[in-house]
């Protein structure tokens, strides 16, 4: 299942639900995503992972790229919904020293 | 917490990724060149000081090997597509996740003193394979070795993204930058002409993903691989 996003704002926060799969496909998606949420007010970008199926290590790359560009405009980057498979990827590869994973409420 | 539809799809790629681990130990068979890896943690390009990139080299092989056949193949014998100047010293069985490998890189002649460094295999699957560095090597990176389909058949690919790891490799950016183009354009010329693709043209895309240095990383100098290899190489004789 290719990605798929929607964006939904609350205060400082710009909320990307993502769905399907983060792999090379998901590429341009992800970029258009973040752009979106670029063009919000936002100081804080959330990924919401609950839809996503599967991220594999190109998907992970493309986060990493995110998170460069988030850097660059001083947005915060969180993360919400991971499973315990993908919060332990990010902790392999130390996105979750600069990404704060928050669960769902 | 995760819901049960979560846990049931998430762990189908696990066999896929590296263990989580705190610092690194080199494969047994490479621990006399380790010593720049051993102890040390991983470091991504968060992890690093210099400007981020995004690197991409590719090269078309048409249609007489596919994706899987190239990445069984460059799994199995991924040192030997290296140019001269690089030494790879991984497990003997090919590329696997979790994986740490020692590598050594010096001048082009493949002769003289070399920098001592690693990798840690964080994935493999039957058409990828990605790399992290640890701290010290000259780049804080995340590099993916892949076989892609296009129209014309199969093109091998690398694309990392990368940060240089502190300020005398930062420093030192315009020269290793040419130095890492030619480097893997060497390699994927190797890989093409292993799959009957002689003078194969390999094509480059540099793009500047975030502009800015990370001043709080700047201490990544202590880890710095080109000083500790220099010293390992004059306490050693």
């Amino acid at each position: 299942m290719s990605l798929s996003y929607e964006l939904d704002q609350r205060g400082p926060t710009a909320i990307l639900r993502l769905r399907g799969q983060i792999d090379r496909d998901a590429v341009g998606v992800l970029d258009d995503a973040y752009a979106a949420a670029a063009r919000t007010a936002a100081t804080v970008v959330e990924l919401d992972f609950n839809a996503v199926e599967y991220i594999n290590s190109t998907g992970i790359a493309l986060i990493v790229g995110l998170l460069g560009k988030a850097r660059s405009h001083g947005r915060a980057v969180r993360a919400r919904g991971l499973t315990d498979h993908y919060q332990h990827i990010f902790e392999i590869t130390r996105l979750s020293d600069f990404i704060e994973i928050v669960q769902p409420v | 917490m995760t819901t049960d539809g979560q846990a049931a799809k998430g762990p189908r790629d696990a066999a896929n990724w590296a263990a989580n681990r705190e610092r690194l130990e080199v494969n047994s068979d490479a621990r006399e060149y380790g010593y720049n890896v051993d102890g040390m943690r991983v470091a991504g390009p968060q992890q690093g000081f210099g400007r981020l990139w995004q690197r991409t080299f590719w090269v078309d092989l048409g249609p007489a090997v596919t994706p899987q056949a190239l990445i069984a193949d460059w799994r199995a014998h991924f040192g030997d597509f290296w140019p001269r100047m690089g030494r790879f010293h991984g497990a003997v069985s090919g590329i696997a996740p979790g994986d740490v490998a020692a590598l050594e890189v010096g001048l082009p002649t493949g002769t003289g003193p070399a920098l001592a460094t690693g990798v840690l295999v964080l994935y493999a699957d039957d058409t990828s394979f990605s790399f992290m560095t640890p701290e010290g090597h000259m780049f804080a990176a995340m590099i993916t070795f892949s076989g892609e389909s296009v129209t014309t058949g199969t093109r091998a690919q690398i694309r990392m993204l990368i940060r240089t790891s502190d300020p005398l490799f930062e420093l030192g950016w315009p020269f290793i930058k040419r130095g890492e183009a030619d480097f893997w354009k060497g390699t994927l010329a190797n890989l093409a002409a292993s799959h009957g693709v002689a003078g194969a043209t390999v094509e480059e895309e540099t793009e500047c993903l975030d502009p800015a240095r990370l001043w709080k990383n700047w201490r990544n100098i202590r880890h710095n691989s080109g000083i500790r290899s220099a010293w390992h190489i004059v306490t050693s004789r």
